[in-house]
């Protein structure tokens, strides 16, 4: 296991029509780790994320994954070192069957036969799908929280050491996304997690990323942060939504009970 | 508008039977149909007594294979109806007797002849079609395609077009949705004009998303060359049932030569 497996030093990047997107970003992120990327949108979190699996490249700065500089010859290694689970599950779901997608990667990795089968069937299972029951299903007929895992289950074949997510509790009702963060506690890899739920990233994370504007503008504890509200005010960003719930069990609100016309109420007074 | 129902649509309705033709790998399968539309297409016209042969040994494959008759006699009328706006072109091509004329306008009995001949050609090519789709899922016919040595590009093309229809469908039924929830549809004019914009922007979001899908797949390893599972393997029996179709086709030829 490396202990250092991603090295972002001095990254900008510029979009062709001169928007920058990223400006002189600094990160490393230690292996095992579990980091959330917080930003308001066009802060440059999903360009961040693009760099780490080499879909965009350096323009300026550099990034080291694992062992491996980000160049072009590196970029099959690094894209099995990376694993990158993409928001909108429609656009990596591409083959006819689950399980033809969730085969894409281990094949791309040269892998065929019993040991392919087996790879896929481990990673069907670890995000708890029946491959008999899902494997021969055409992905459009999934619910929304079906295609997610079968996304993640795509990226988990390969067996990458970093997982990558851009927001992956979007379109997800609450259920879903419950599973989704059980699923992702239970993942022993790497984790770098881009999200605008602020909840998910108290639950998940230790670690908070703040960009804002392309620039990293906090890289630290992420309870810290989240309570300091003027600092999250002035880079677009709110307060976890758990926070301004003075009681989040119902146990622990007290309780007087309110009577009303013949029906009788719980109510906080 | 039927296309824009298709994400509906369920193509093999009979793949699940145990009958002899789903007995065939779908190689097999896509074989014995591409022997067949080639020697009824390839028959000179007016050779009836080979269409004769060939429709008893289709008119087999439909029973032998159960396909339900009621969505096949559906699917055929369907495919017919944009058929016959070809056909009716060629009912009026000179040469032969004339049995009836009109000014300019004329039957001629090669017209009739070409007619019918086209028309059976096109009949008996949909039908065994339409069997195969009907007892093939759409994965199994790109395996078998694949299997068929058919270009890996190709057959990656059709899965994606395969995969991506019902999701290009959804998108303009959301923008349909949100056009008629903003009372845009009144009009006939302003109707044609909003399907209008909307298949622009459709053709921008394919593109967007067509950039994504290929992002997501360099991210897991795509190198250029799309890779398939290997698909079932050959079996003695499609030896011979490819080898019967191919002397199938021949007979029919030979029967009309003899003749």
């Amino acid at each position: 296991m490396h202990h250092n497996p991603i090295s972002v030093a001095n990254l900008s990047y510029t979009y062709p029509d001169g928007t920058p997107a990223l400006r002189g970003v600094d990160v490393q992120i230690k292996a095992n780790e579990r980091v959330a990327l917080v930003g308001a949108n066009g802060s440059g979190k999903s360009t961040l994320l693009q760099h780490f699996n080499g879909i965009l490249l350096p323009q300026e700065g550099t990034i080291v994954v694992g062992e491996y500089a980000m160049e072009p010859q590196n970029l099959s290694n690094i894209r099995n070192f990376v694993g990158l689970v993409f928001q909108n599950p429609d656009d990596q779901l591409f083959m006819p069957t689950v399980m033809e997608d969730i085969a894409f990667g281990p094949m791309n990795q040269g892998l065929q036969g019993e040991e392919l089968s087996r790879r896929c069937h481990s990673s069907m299972y670890a995000v708890g799908l029946d491959p008999h029951h899902f494997g021969d299903r055409n992905a459009n007929n999934l619910s929304g929280g079906e295609k997610k895992r079968v996304a993640i289950a795509g990226v988990l074949a390969m067996q990458p050491q970093i997982l990558v997510f851009d927001e992956p509790s979007a379109q997800l009702d609450p259920r879903s996304r419950r599973q989704l963060i059980h699923l992702m506690q239970g993942l022993p890899m790497t984790q770098l997690i881009a999200t605008h739920d602020l909840d998910l990233a108290l639950e998940l994370c230790s670690r908070t990323l703040i960009l804002s504007e392309g620039e990293l503008v906090y890289d630290g504890p992420t309870e810290a942060i989240f309570y300091d509200e003027a600092f999250l005010q002035s880079h677009s960003l709110e307060t976890p939504l758990s926070f301004s719930r003075p009681y989040c069990q119902l146990s622990d609100v007290p309780k007087k009970e309110v009577a009303i016309g013949n029906d009788s109420y719980i109510g906080v007074v | 508008m039927v296309l824009l129902h298709g994400g509906a649509f369920s193509l093999a309705v009979d793949s699940q039977r145990s009958t002899l033709w789903q007995g065939l790998t779908p190689q097999a399968r896509i074989l014995c149909v591409i022997v067949m539309v080639m020697a009824i297409a390839l028959t000179p016209n007016g050779h009836w007594l080979t269409w004769g042969i060939y429709s008893i040994g289709i008119l087999s494959t439909v029973l032998v294979s159960q396909v339900t008759l009621s969505v096949l006699v559906q699917r055929l009328a369907v495919e017919l109806s944009f058929v016959s706006t070809i056909l009716l072109g060629t009912l009026f091509r000179e040469g032969g007797d004339i049995l009836w004329q009109w000014g300019i306008v004329s039957i001629t009995t090669t017209g009739l002849t070409v007619l019918g001949s086209v028309t059976l050609k096109a009949l008996l090519s949909l039908l065994l079609l339409n069997v195969l789709t009907l007892t093939t899922p759409v994965p199994a016919l790109l395996h078998g395609l694949k299997r068929l040595k058919t270009p890996t590009i190709l057959v990656a093309i059709l899965a994606s077009m395969y995969r991506y229809l019902s999701v290009l469908i959804e998108e303009f039924n959301a923008m349909r949705r949100a056009a008629l929830s903003r009372n845009l549809m009144t009009g006939k004019r302003w109707q044609r004009l909003v399907v209008g914009n909307m298949i622009g922007s459709l053709f921008i979001r394919t593109y967007e998303r067509g950039e994504r899908v290929h992002q997501a797949m360099l991210s897991r390893g795509y190198q250029g060359l799309p890779l398939f599972q290997e698909g079932s393997k050959n079996k003695g029996y499609d030896t011979i049932v490819v080898t019967l179709t191919g002397l199938f086709a021949i007979t029919g030829q030979i029967a009309y030569w003899l003749t």
